[in-house]
């Protein structure tokens, strides 16, 4: 590789961070995929092959189970490590790229506001099961 | 092994690892960053679904009717094995971070990858009633 495209190696204590909580979020993550793919995908599994339910997800079946304070809690929790640890990942990757490397600034505000704008409209569509 | 292949290996960084003569380091990283753009891509993707929620509950139960067919559900069970290998990885990454099974780092690699197959055969079988149902 031309050392002159290089990505700058992750020092300091923003490269600690970051690693830091790459991992955090990541184990955090497993927990909540799990809960999340369960209850979407498995939890009616039965019903809807004894043909008591029609499908696996619903409009009803999203609404009842945020109507109760520990999804709602899981399911923004999801949303808010998702992204970060999804749009992190993304990151680290585009910054191994020379030429996105020299624009590191730009690549990292450019993700963060893509982070927060999806956070936003992702919990917009989560409040039309709650509210 | 032909020239080219050798300096394709060579410069591309798939060499064998040192400890463990192995080249399953580079496969995991590989397959690490495969699950991860992709995972990373079908978030957007899992929003603007959910988002037809607020087109109504009848609209939002058409797209999810769609989305439960056969050719979905096996989309879906490719989907898990990304999740399960990208999360299998992610501990056997942090754990040799930590230092723990650092000489070992390619049976953990095959670990994962046994693991993966394992529950996903069983997720499968017992998703076949969504398949093959008419």
């Amino acid at each position: 590789m031309d050392p002159s495209t290089a990505a700058p190696p992750s020092v300091g204590a923003s490269g600690f961070w970051q690693w830091f909580l790459q991992r955090v979020s990541g184990l955090l993550l497993i927990a909540l995929v799990g809960v999340h793919m369960w209850m979407g995908h498995f939890s009616g599994l039965a019903d809807v092959i004894a043909g008591s339910q029609e499908e696996l997800v619903l409009y009803d079946i999203v609404e009842r189970r945020l109507a109760q304070g520990l999804f709602i809690f899981v399911d923004f929790s999801l949303l808010a490590l998702v992204l970060y640890h999804g749009l992190s990942g993304l990151r680290s990757v585009l910054l191994e790229w020379g030429p996105a490397a020299r624009r590191g600034d730009q690549v990292s505000i450019g993700l963060l506001l893509l982070g927060v704008v999806t956070f936003a409209y992702g919990a917009k569509v989560l409040l039309v099961f709650i509210l | 092994m032909a020239a080219p292949l050798r300096t394709f290996l060579a410069c591309s960084g798939l060499s064998r690892d040192r400890l463990s003569g192995s080249r399953a380091g580079w496969w995991a990283w590989l397959l690490q960053r495969v699950t991860g753009l992709g995972l990373v891509l079908y978030i957007f993707l899992h929003i603007g679904v959910i988002s037809t929620a607020q087109l109504g509950a009848d609209t939002f139960d058409d797209v999810l009717a769609v989305l439960q067919t056969p050719i979905f559900v096996v989309l879906d069970l490719l989907l898990a094995t990304a999740v399960l290998y990208h999360g299998l990885n992610g501990v056997r990454v942090i754990l040799i971070d930590l230092g723990v099974g650092v000489s070992r780092q390619a049976e953990l690699f095959w670990a994962c990858l046994v693991l993966t197959a394992l529950t996903m055969a069983t997720v499968t079988f017992f998703s076949l009633p969504l398949i093959v149902r008419g």
